[in-house]
């Protein structure tokens, strides 16, 4: 943890006088954690180099989506649950998708294997409503997805060595 | 200080008023009072009700008339019909998402939302509630609840937190439906930086913060023939009891509330104001001390709770600076379960010592651990063991809290005839009301100081330059040919200034008076609701007027103070005063480690 400390300290002092760097300093924070998120004893580290209030940096951190407050699996699948998507069927793949993961969302809509390897989440709507169902792997948005079609990507990135 | 003046017009009448008056203001200069549930003067400007909308010549869209400055030559209208539909339409928005559950809630009655319902006539809830998820109830503080739950997200509360008291222990947390006043990782006020100030609780314009309640367990208490029930009122209860029983702004009202606590059943009837004159001698002992042996200086007052846990966990390397002196409050317990308990043959096991403050960190102060030297006293003499434990002060009410308990039972307070307080714990001098009011504390002391050092009497008691007005106060006052630089700060921002000042050195100080509210107790976070600057104000000036009428006004002559130092305590500072009188502060910080 003190390592960790330090990278904090350092990601503090690189950005502390620009205007707006916290927005920044947690980006990097979040960048560089083992699992891609901002744990608590993370954000007092940052809180306490930079002297801002702990009840300022949470405000910031649960307004905007980007940030997360729970540990990232290695690939990130984002279901679309837009109207479009679900009429188009996006409810029986999350299912299926969570299914082969053996997941369930928590009330956040998250969840993460517990090796670490995949988190899937929903979102709204991309805005591709045309190509629904829509499905983003780890920022790649596929589209007109099937069971078949999502089945293969999953087994395929799981199949691929932790990390490669 | 000549500012530009400007003229326009509201519903047609003409008025005059200051450049970068708030258009909501200028309207009620024009007599007309635009309603608002978040801005607040000095406090909040936010604009998110919606409520205070306007409407203005030449602009195509209603204007939150809390957030734009008046320009010349203006037209407004406070009450077209548009104007009129769309505050009652933001209004429906927002009860849509409140609980209807008036009858039981604490500020039932005495609620905002409430009263603009009934004002602009919402018969009706139209809409959906449109939140989808029940929010837990923080109750982890001993002085305040919140409940998320009938939030309407005014953000007067996080305002004040912020910029008033600069402690920032809630924020605006979430976005959109899921949007929450909170803490960090919701982990309730006990845990957060949170001073128990109650200012929150003050300005909330619904029942979202509220006081944790001792009503029921007092009552129980009063109920047990084989309790003796003693209560004891702060100075600032006097000023402001009587505007929640329904007489005016800082009515002075010391004999009916005497009289109302007799009614409601306490044994005896004591005053902390008692043991605020039994401060001024322990801590005007203590300033001699340190400025006659090279101590620790400025010394500060350490009378006000939230005050101390804001420097516990902001400047926790500045605790030599706070005076040792425990609070009137927690010095009125220790001596009631001690002296008292001998003198009046009690079993200071059955005795509860219920205090009856302006303020809510009061309740966190009474529950401090390091708190508890009657229970020490006897345990030290044989008398109880371990598990025998009792505390100093059992339970603490807020002015509000005892204003339901009196109109629970029906008391016709505003009949009710001067009744006088019980001795030996109820006399007290004019040096302790003005405890009551910022810079009171200041003046009590240098009253007692002066003719201490000087062994002369003093003549001119009032000192005006320290008495309520700014948040900062400075004044040289000569003692004998001596001068003493002293200052007086309320608000815990104000605290702040002098906290850096002498952080860096600078601090040409000898003393310093902290109270954490605005202008003192009396604008405490269990006062009245509403308290605002122009009631402050009378408030001050009631407690300086019963200072003017008290026939003693130096703590040291008053009578019972003398003869508890003769029959008990033997000197201020003495062996028995550090055990019972005086305490010691905890290093916190604000970063959890």
């Amino acid at each position: 943890m003190n390592d960790r400390a330090n990278e904090i300290a350092a990601i503090v002092s690189k950005h502390r006088e620009r205007h707006g760097a916290l927005l920044s300093i947690l980006e990097a924070v979040q960048r560089t954690n083992e699992h891609n998120y901002l744990p608590k004893q993370e954000l007092v580290m940052v809180a306490k180099e930079l002297g801002v209030p702990l009840s300022q940096i949470y405000s910031v951190v649960t307004f905007y989506a980007f940030f997360n407050l729970k540990a990232q699996g290695e690939h990130v699948i984002t279901v679309c649950r837009g109207t479009a998507c679900h009429t188009r069927g996006s409810k029986p793949l999350l299912d299926n998708v969570l299914h082969m993961l053996g997941i369930e969302l928590d009330e956040d809509g998250m969840a993460t294997t517990p090796d670490y390897r995949f988190t899937v989440h929903t979102v709204a709507c991309f805005g591709q409503c045309a190509l629904a169902p829509v499905i983003a792997i780890d920022e790649v948005i596929h589209s007109m997805v099937t069971e078949e079609k999502l089945a293969t990507m999953i087994e395929a990135l799981s199949a691929r060595k932790e990390g490669a | 200080m000549d500012r530009k003046m400007i003229t326009l017009s509201v519903d047609g009448k003409t008025v005059t008023v200051p450049e970068g008056t708030r258009i909501l203001d200028a309207c009620n200069v024009a007599g007309i009072k635009v309603p608002s549930l978040c801005y607040l003067e000095d406090v909040s400007a936010h604009g998110s009700c919606g409520i205070c909308v306007v409407e203005i010549d030449g602009y195509k869209r209603l204007v939150r008339s809390c957030l734009h400055t008046v320009k010349q030559d203006m037209v407004i209208h406070t009450h077209s019909n548009r104007v009129m539909s769309a505050r009652k339409l933001n209004l429906e928005l927002l009860l849509a998402n409140h609980p209807l559950l008036c009858t039981t809630c604490e500020r039932n009655l005495n609620c905002e939302l409430q009263a603009l319902a009934l004002q602009l006539g919402v018969r009706e809830s139209r809409f959906e509630r449109t939140k989808k998820s029940i929010r837990p109830i923080d109750d982890s503080s001993p002085s305040i609840v919140r409940d998320p739950n009938a939030c309407i997200l005014c953000n007067r509360c996080v305002e004040v937190c912020a910029n008033v008291q600069e402690v920032h222990a809630i924020e605006m947390m979430q976005r959109g439906l899921r949007t929450t006043v909170s803490t960090f990782f919701d982990e309730g006020l006990a845990s957060s930086v949170c001073t128990n100030c109650g200012q929150c609780s003050l300005v909330c314009p619904t029942g979202a913060i509220t006081e944790k309640s001792h009503e029921s367990a007092v009552f129980d208490a009063i109920a047990d023939p084989n309790l003796v029930v003693l209560v004891q009122t702060a100075p600032a209860i006097r000023v402001g009891l009587g505007e929640a029983m329904g007489l005016g702004e800082g009515s002075l009202v010391t004999g009916k509330m005497v009289s109302a606590l007799r009614t409601l059943g306490f044994d005896r009837v004591f005053d902390t104001q008692f043991s605020a004159d039994l401060t001024i001698m322990e801590e005007s002992h203590e300033l001699i001390q340190r400025l006659t042996n090279g101590g620790t200086l400025p010394m500060i007052t350490s009378c006000s709770p939230g005050w101390i846990k804001f420097i516990e966990t902001f400047y926790p390397d500045q605790l030599e600076h706070l005076s040792s002196c425990k609070s009137p409050q927690q010095m009125f317990g220790s001596i009631a379960k001690t002296y008292y308990a001998e003198q009046a043959g009690i079993d200071p096991r059955n005795i509860r010592v219920v205090s009856i403050m302006p303020c809510t960190a009061k309740k966190f102060e009474a529950g401090r651990s390091e708190i508890d030297s009657a229970f020490s006293y006897w345990r030290d003499k044989g008398s109880f063991t371990d598990d025998e434990y009792f505390c100093d002060v059992d339970y603490v009410l807020t002015t509000r809290e005892l204003a339901r308990m009196l109109k629970r039972i029906g008391i016709d307070f505003a009949h009710l005839e001067d009744g006088k307080f019980d001795d030996p714990l109820g006399q007290s001098t004019g040096s302790a009301v003005l405890f009551g009011a910022t810079g009171g504390v200041m003046e009590a002391a240098l009253r007692t100081a002066y003719e201490t050092i000087t062994k002369t009497k003093l003549d001119a008691l009032e000192f005006e330059q320290i008495r309520i007005g700014a948040g900062i106060r400075e004044a040289t006052i000569m003692i004998g040919e001596t001068p003493l630089k002293v200052a007086v700060a309320n608000t815990l921002a104000n605290a702040r200034v002098l906290l850096d000042q002498i952080q860096e050195g600078k601090s040409p100080y000898a003393f310093i008076e902290v109270m954490t509210c605005p202008d003192g107790c009396l604008g405490g976070g269990g006062q009245p609701i509403p308290t605002n600057k122009e009631i402050r104000r009378k408030r001050a000036m009631s407690i300086y007027e019963e200072d003017r009428g008290m026939p003693i006004r130096k703590s040291h002559e008053n009578p019972s103070i003398q003869e508890l130092y003769t029959s008990f305590l033997k000197q201020p500072l003495g062996h028995l005063s550090h055990q019972l009188l005086h305490t010691t502060y905890v290093k916190r910080g604000a970063y959890p480690e």
